[in-house]
């Protein structure tokens, strides 16, 4: 058992705002890590010995020094194919493979396109441990979509870090979908590099019981033209907490880039808690940047129309939760994929 | 096509006096020297452990770990007491001419005749004018400065003395309640409106030293009052310190405006603490103006513990060559039914920095609630940096908050338009930065928002290529 402290932010403020980081205390790191077997894949994914492990920020050195030294599942996708290519890993946390130390490269090429989908699932309720890292390298004019989707169960640990490295012309969408997990501790960074890169990261949480949601999106735009688009949408119930900070740093020679950032937090209880610290930094000129931050229940005018239509109260709520998610769920193509995770709003909801 | 837009102009601003005093204390920050401006003071038996455990904890308190660097500072380097060569006086005539002189050119004098209520004028660390309008006297409003306060109302005075602003806030606080000296008290009693604002203008002349005057300001039940708060200095080469705090007590049903025209001298690194505790259906405004300051570190507090409490912040901040403004807002809804509005600008230019850092904390008690927050930041260049860094932390359902910023330069749209219909480019330009500003100017009294207007002052020169 151990305490950590992750997720710090790229500019501090005052220590009493507790934004900063997130500490969490008595968290079982594991030690002895045997193979995780559970897992599926199409063919394109090769399983290799090890992954570059170098992060610009990452969730901090005890989890990223876990995974260079530890780490029991490392792959690679290389994205070389002009049509889009679809690509699935899934992980299943089990009895046997309860514990996951991953390490994802991927590598889309110049030109290239493709679709690349990361499951993580429990379908015990067993407690599972993961920690693992996402890296993008998106060279010239490719174009990737990556759906990465959390539905471990609410008793587990789940900590991952996303980078992205984006080359001209480059666009890389995210879709992350972040149901599971006592703790569930997301950094996710972004460079963009490239002039004329694109970087949208569409995000849906969904929070219950003692849920600790701890959300670190970063974007420092380096490339003329860059874009960086955040939509971040979520729901609380019962005790759950979900920290957000996202960035958008606007670096010098970002001329022309835009960056936006929009987050929305349903508080489905009167026990559940929002933070969010949505930053804009900026040290050029000529760029345009924007954020917007909204908080509150679910409007009592909309609940009394859906249940004047014969609906229940938690059904209302479901659907108006399910409405506000639904502009990032059309965003995956995977029919089966969106079945699934509503199918996970119905039963995290009741 | 570029725009040149001038930095403030501070020529009124940095005229000095020589450095003349009646005393000045050793510099540094010892037990021994908080004693000897206890002494110097006449402070009561309280003040003087009050200042001495003010100074433990500013000992044991770090450095803040964010925002701008201040490692500059250096207090075994800064005078924190200089008493000026002269007594408190009621009249302009009786305060000795170069000081009279320096209050005239910045038109104190001449808006007391116009259009204030009460003045209170610090040099240094006393202060050295104070008058109030007849009429509020006979009303019983007290507007005085903080050491005839502590003589002659003690119990007003230790109720409310950094009880507000409690002095382990932060380190800068802790110094400030060490070493405190001048500022203004004022009451307002039950049910009286006092129409015509009051202003106090601190003005720091003594090079390596630095101003730590006390505002404490109770507006009790009912009653209502607009104050204003002027401060500035002269440049030097050295560093000075102001670390104000101003405390304010807005009871049940009453009101208060606090204007802050804050325009420091570019060595001057202001570490100033504003908080204020708003009562049952009461109401809280800010509206703050900062332009001086090589480092400015300011976030005035509202506290809505009143169900019904209500609170706006209405501020700007310029920050040209050298200047780094970290300026913001906190605001802790600790009520039913309480809303707060928030419209915080800036403007940065010539490789300044401005930050907007804020925090609005909504708590579980606090139903009903709504927040509304909004930022704008200008960009007038690409040496400068503009940063927007704002908490928002809610522990309620019950609440309606929304948060908005934009970034950016002036809009090349914009001007096009206005210059389709007939406004040269430069009158164009003009037009949109003192619009950027006007929500800010608007609700100061109108020679404020002149004179705001002066300090961004415009020159605009280019062609459209």
């Amino acid at each position: 058992m151990g305490n950590l402290k992750l997720n710090e932010t790229p500019i501090r403020t005052s220590r009493n705002f507790n934004i900063n980081n997130i500490k969490l205390e008595n968290i079982d790191i594991p030690k002895n890590i045997s193979k995780f077997n559970n897992i599926k894949t199409t063919t394109n994914v090769q399983e290799v010995t090890a992954n570059n492990c170098e992060l610009t920020y990452g969730l901090g050195n005890v989890l990223i020094d876990q995974i260079k030294n530890n780490s029991n599942k490392n792959l690679k996708i290389v994205v070389d194919n002009k049509k889009n290519e679809n690509t699935l890993v899934e992980f299943n946390f089990d009895e046997n493979n309860n514990i996951l130390i991953d390490n994802i490269e991927i590598i889309v090429n110049e030109n290239c396109t493709g679709t690349i989908i990361v499951k993580y699932n429990t379908k015990s309720n067993i407690q599972c441990y993961h920690n693992g890292i996402i890296k993008i390298y998106a060279h010239k004019n490719s174009n990737v979509k990556i759906i990465v989707v959390n539905l471990l169960n609410t008793k587990s640990n789940n900590f991952i870090s996303i980078e992205n490295e984006l080359e001209e012309n480059a666009k890389v969408d995210y879709t992350i979908v972040d149901f599971g997990g006592e703790n569930s501790i997301t950094n996710y960074y972004s460079n963009l590099k490239g002039d004329s890169s694109e970087n949208n990261i569409n995000t849906i949480y969904l929070g219950k019981e003692n849920q600790l949601f701890d959300i670190n999106y970063i974007a420092e735009l380096r490339g003329v033209k860059s874009n960086i688009n955040m939509e971040v949408q979520g729901a609380l119930n019962d005790n759950a907490i979900k920290h957000f900070k996202g960035t958008i740093d606007f670096k010098k020679g970002s001329k022309k880039s835009k960056g936006n950032e929009n987050e929305f937090c349903f508080l489905l209880s009167d026990k559940a808690k929002s933070l969010g610290l949505p930053m804009l930094l900026c040290s050029e000129e000529d760029v345009e940047g924007n954020h917007a931050s909204s908080a509150g229940k679910i409007g009592e005018k909309e609940l009394f129309y859906i249940m004047s239509r014969g609906f229940s109260l938690k059904e209302a709520m479901k659907l108006m939760v399910k409405a506000k998610f639904n502009k990032i769920l059309e965003s995956i193509d995977s029919e089966e994929l969106v079945n699934e995770i509503v199918y996970e709003i119905d039963k995290r909801l009741d | 096509m570029k725009s040149q837009i001038n930095e403030i102009n501070r020529n009124i601003y940095d005229i000095k006096n020589k450095d003349e005093y009646d005393f000045k204390i050793k510099k540094g920050l010892t037990p021994e020297i908080i004693n000897e401006i206890s002494n110097q003071k006449s402070d009561p038996d309280w003040m003087r452990e009050f200042r001495l455990k003010a100074l433990e904890v500013y000992n044991r308190l770090e450095l803040p770990t964010w925002g701008p660097d201040l490692s500059e500072l250096d207090m075994s380097e800064i005078a924190t007491y200089v008493r000026p060569k002269t007594k408190l006086n009621n009249s302009w005539e009786d305060v000795p001419e170069d000081i009279k002189n320096t209050f005239d050119r910045l038109g104190i004098p001449e808006a007391e005749k116009a259009s204030l209520a009460g003045v209170g004028a610090q040099y240094d660390s006393e202060v050295v004018y104070h008058s109030m309008k007849e009429d509020l006297i006979k009303q019983g409003v007290i507007y005085t400065d903080m050491e005839t306060a502590l003589r002659d109302y003690p119990d007003l005075v230790k109720e409310h003395f950094m009880k507000c602003v409690p002095v382990h806030d932060h380190k800068f606080v802790a110094l400030h309640g060490a070493v405190w000296s001048g500022g203004s008290f004022v009451y307002v009693p039950k049910n009286v409106k006092v129409d015509i604002p009051l202003q106090s203008y601190f003005r720091l002349n003594s090079p390596e030293s630095g101003q730590f005057e006390h505002t404490l300001i109770i507006v009790d039940e009912g009653a209502s009052l607009h104050f204003i708060e002027g401060c500035s200095a002269p440049k030097y080469n050295k560093v000075n310190l102001h670390a104000g705090c101003v405390e304010l007590y807005v009871k049940d049903n009453a009101y208060l405006r606090y204007s802050t025209i804050e325009n420091w001298s570019k060595n001057m690194l202001n570490l100033n603490t504003k908080k204020a505790i708003v009562g049952k259906n009461a109401g809280m405004d800010w509206v703050s103006g900062s332009f001086g300051s090589k480092i400015s570190m300011l976030y005035p507090m509202s506290i809505l513990n009143g169900d019904g409490a209500k609170t706006e912040y209405t501020g700007i901040s310029f920050a040209g060559a050298g200047q780094n403004l970290d300026n913001g807002f906190k605001v802790v809804h600790n009520a039913k039914n309480t809303s707060s509005v928030v419209n915080a600008k800036s403007i940065s230019k010539n490789g300044g920095i401005c930050t907007y850092r804020s925090l609005v904390r909504v708590n579980e008690n606090a139903k009903n609630s709504k927040c509304t927050v909004s930022c704008e930041s200008l960009m007038l260049d690409d040496i400068s940096r503009s940063d927007t860094i704002p908490t928002n932390e809610i522990r309620t359902d019950e609440i309606e908050f929304s948060h908005e910023a934009k970034i950016g330069k002036i809009s090349d749209k914009t001007i096009f338009y206005l210059m389709s219909r007939g406004l040269s480019e430069e009158d164009a330009k003009a037009m949109i930065v003192r619009g950027f500003a006007y929500p800010i100017s608007k609700e100061l009294p109108v020679e404020y928002a002149v004179e705001m207007n002066n300090l961004i002052n415009l020159e605009l020169e280019g062609s459209i290529g």
